[in-house]
């Protein structure tokens, strides 16, 4: 375990490193009005990005999961998809559908005009970030929905408590631990995007570390040093808070959650989930399915309309490949680290976890850079350069701290009583925990695996710098056929994305979450 | 992994990074392939972050030609002696000033400055006669700009080099008073003037001319400045051999190839690019390459003089 939190501790080594030999002034750097306001800025959208996705998420959660609201199975199958675009992808989308002249507006002139609100800046990055993060709080919290035991809510509903006083009651103290997760986990990636924030032209810190990466990296790498400090402190802050708060969980295996009926908020609910998931889902698959379908049905041969379906096809396996094995090594590496964390509050396994979550708050092309770093000139490593186990463990020090957060969650659920009933009965450690803790594990580790697997699916950096040479992925085909204009393609890559986490998702989360 | 890529001996192979997309480079790349019998393997990305990875890797880089899409990433690898020597009939291809000073890159292609407008919203007679003239209270909102941009940076670098820094950081103050639109890229300016969210924008000339293609119906237009003013300037994207490298022969014929007449007629109708060997056509509906860039623009000021533009650009609160 300790070693496993060393190389986690690589990518902000190589900051550290990086920020002693360029000789940083980082008292200059942070001390300045171009620092402070971006970091503002960074901050604030950090905020209000987790704020609000934490209630939608933990809404949609519930109702997908607990309510009885029409086409609840499809519903279910479509909330996790929009993580996986990529946020440039999205706000390109967004600012195609509702920026002056977009598409939006051309729709409302039809019945005769209304002013379209602007994208721009603040407001457009909280939409856009809170409309493709959301899941991260979404799917935490559906599975520990679903692994709720029915009988405290049925108990606390004999007692006489209205469906609304049982939600808050019961519900909700128990969920708190998955929303807190997922509601950090969208800080941290609020603080990290720059891809979004740029295209809709909100000035951030991310954003200066893009700018200056090149010409002025002693800066790059100061105000990188600085989005981990927010990071750690955050995770610090979270973890005290912790201490003094901690209700006791529970876990158990139900075939059948309850069903609240939602009555007459039926329609609300579903006009809610209607909008929301229009929102983020199905209106930026309509604006790329427009462009791709202009591209299919064209026979203009130019680069903004020819599309390739064929070019796609091993991209598409890569994809899946790539991100599933993540999904895997990233919940087997940190499994340990979240057990010792929840089971026995060791306070190095606290420092472990504190440095996985930089790692997610570091930009990808620092973390690919570090591991350029650690590995070309090290005997004995050095052989694994630019391979797939490198860029896989470059993917798992990435995103660590979305399989570690949401493990974390499932196991402290599980009755730590319940493993040593077990074991006086005479079940052996190994089989107690395979057939005990493990299945009640489950969801909250599929869910986490899921996270892994949308963000691993969508990641580009870190792809492009160390995945074997010809190793497309969907996200580098979008990525190139955005830089070359070729829009159709891109389109057409960014349906054929979601396609494949559609079912993914279904096949190896969703459909399983509800098994155990 | 040793140096090179670990081939069989100088010739047989070659690991290029590239910050030219696939689509733009890739065919030709096989074509070299199978015309030579040398076998090239490429890794794609940002120029930008390849020069980052190639300035990581270092002496252990297994790269051994690196294609960017711009000078300041070339300038920069040149700067830390990352990139080999290039022999004088390679550099010598192309029109004078097209090459790094040192010797050490050398110019595949070309793009113009331009300022895109919409057709419907701008009167012709309003476009300036030079670029200094968009600082002016008429142009008040109205220009778009990628201050964050690889292209934008070139550009005012060279203003810089051509008209001192008082001239420049005044342009650019003018510009932040004029609450100049920003946009992080030029593709996404061009989508802008089209949809006429903003009038105008400075890009790079053939984003327009792709956008086009996609869809003839739209409202954005290139202008030109005049040839003799810095609003014009050209923007090389350059290739190098990386001085780690131990296929370098096999490097500079690649790079030959690339130079050759019929290589360089494709950039010209495939991505409408300018060639940049003396006498050759161009791209449809654009004028004739010249002003500014070939003998007057120090390509090496640009990779050097980056750092000191990326500060000049931030303070002038351009991108607030």
């Amino acid at each position: 375990m300790l070693l496993v939190g060393l190389v986690f501790l690589g990518p902000l080594a190589y900051v550290v490193w990086r920020n002693v030999e360029l000789g940083t002034d980082l008292v200059a750097v942070i001390w300045d009005r171009e620092t402070l306001e971006p970091l503002v800025r960074s901050l604030w959208l950090a905020s209000t990005v987790a704020v609000s996705s934490a209630v939608v998420g933990t809404a949609l959660a519930w109702l997908t999961v607990r309510s009885d609201l029409p086409a609840r199975r499809f519903w279910k199958l479509l909330a996790p998809l929009p993580l996986v675009f990529p946020s440039f992808v999205g706000a390109t989308a967004l600012i195609a559908g509702f920026a002056p002249g977009g598409l939006a507006e051309e729709l409302l002139s039809v019945v005769g005009g209304g002013s379209v609100p602007d994208v721009r800046g603040f407001r457009g990055a909280w939409l856009v970030l809170t409309l493709f993060t959301y899941p991260y709080v979404y799917l935490p919290v559906a599975a520990r929905l679903a692994a709720l035991p029915p009988s405290l809510e049925e108990s606390s509903r004999l007692l006489g408590r209205s469906p609304f006083g049982v939600f808050r009651s019961v519900v909700l103290p128990q969920t708190a631990p998955a929303v807190w997760a997922g509601s950090l986990v969208v800080f941290l990636y609020a603080v990290s995007d720059f891809g979004a924030v740029a295209l809709l032209g909100y000035d951030t810190l991310a954003e200066q570390v893009y700018a200056d990466r090149l010409f002025n990296q002693p800066r790059a790498m100061g105000l990188s040093l600085v989005l981990a400090v927010v990071a750690l402190i955050v995770i610090a802050g979270e973890r005290a808070y912790e201490r003094r708060h901690r209700v006791s969980e529970l876990a158990a295996r139900s075939a059948h959650p309850l069903i609240v009926p939602l009555g007459r908020w039926r329609p609300v609910a579903f006009a809610g989930v209607l909008v929301f998931l229009g929102s983020a889902l199905i209106g930026p698959l309509a604006v790329f399915g427009f462009w791709a379908w202009r591209g299919v049905t064209s026979t203009s041969t130019s680069v903004g309309v020819a599309t390739d379906f064929g070019d796609l096809l091993v991209p598409t396996l890569h994809s899946a490949q790539a991100g599933l094995i993540t999904a895997v090594v990233a919940i087997a590496a940190l499994l340990p680290l979240a057990w010792a964390i929840a089971r026995y509050r060791s306070r190095r396994a606290g420092v472990a976890n504190a440095m996985v979550a930089a790692g997610f708050a570091l930009p990808g092309v620092v973390v690919a850079l570090s591991l350029v770093f650690w590995v070309i000139d090290t005997p004995g490593v050095s052989i694994w350069y630019q391979t797939m186990p490198l860029l896989i463990t470059a993917y798992v020090l990435h995103f660590g701290t979305l399989a570690s957060r949401v493990t974390r969650v499932a196991v402290e659920a599980v009755p730590a009583q319940l493993g040593e009933a077990a074991s006086t009965l005479g079940a052996r450690r190994i089989r107690r925990f395979l057939t005990v803790e493990l299945p009640l594990m489950m969801p909250g580790l599929l869910a986490g695996g899921g996270l892994v697997l949308l963000s691993t699916m969508k990641e580009l950096p870190i792809t492009l710098l160390l995945a074997p040479i010809g190793f497309d992925t969907l996200a580098t085909k979008i990525w190139g056929a955005g830089e070359a204009g070729a829009l159709a393609q891109g389109a057409l890559a960014s349906l054929l994305l979601v396609a494949l986490s559609a079912v993914l998702t279904w096949a190896v989360v969703v459909r399983r979450i509800e098994e155990f | 992994m040793s140096c090179g890529d670990g081939g069989s001996g100088d010739g047989s192979s070659l690991t290029v990074y590239s910050g030219r997309t696939e689509d733009l480079i890739g065919p030709l790349l096989e074509q070299f392939s199978n015309e030579t019998g040398i076998d090239v393997e490429v890794r794609y990305g940002d120029s930008a972050e390849l020069a980052l990875l190639l300035q990581t890797e270092g002496s252990s880089s297994p790269a051994d030609v690196f294609i960017s899409q711009s000078p300041g990433a070339l300038g920069l690898l040149a700067g830390e002696g990352m990139l080999a020597e290039l022999p004088d009939d390679l550099t010598g291809r192309v029109s004078e000033g097209f090459a790094g000073s040192d010797h050490t890159w050398v110019g595949i292609t070309g793009r113009v400055r331009v300022l895109v407008y919409n057709k419907d919203l701008v009167d012709p007679a309003d476009l300036p006669q030079t670029v200094l003239d968009l600082a002016k209270d008429a142009y008040s909102g109205r220009v778009a700009v990628a201050p964050t941009n690889g292209s934008f940076q070139d550009f005012v670098t060279a203003m810089r080099s051509e008209l001192g820094d008082q001239v420049t950081v005044e342009w650019l103050e003018g510009l932040a008073a004029n609450q100049s639109p920003n946009y992080p890229k030029n593709s996404a300016i061009v989508e802008a003037v089209a949809r006429g969210e903003v009038e105008m924008g400075l890009v790079n000339h053939y984003y327009n001319l792709r956008a086009l293609e996609a869809d003839p119906a739209l409202a954005s237009v290139n202008y030109f400045f005049p040839a003799d003013d810095v609003g014009s300037l050209v923007i090389v994207t350059g290739g190098s051999v990386l001085a780690s490298s131990d296929s370098q022969s096999a490097g500079e014929q690649l790079l030959a190839w690339l130079l050759s007449e019929d290589v360089q007629a494709t950039f010209v109708t495939e991505t409408q690019e300018y060639s940049l060997l003396p006498g050759a056509g161009r791209p449809e509906g654009v004028p004739e390459l010249s002003g500014f860039a070939a003998d007057t623009i120090d390509y090496d000021v640009l990779g050097g003089g980056l750092t000191a533009t990326i500060e000049i650009i931030r303070e002038s609160g351009i991108e607030r």
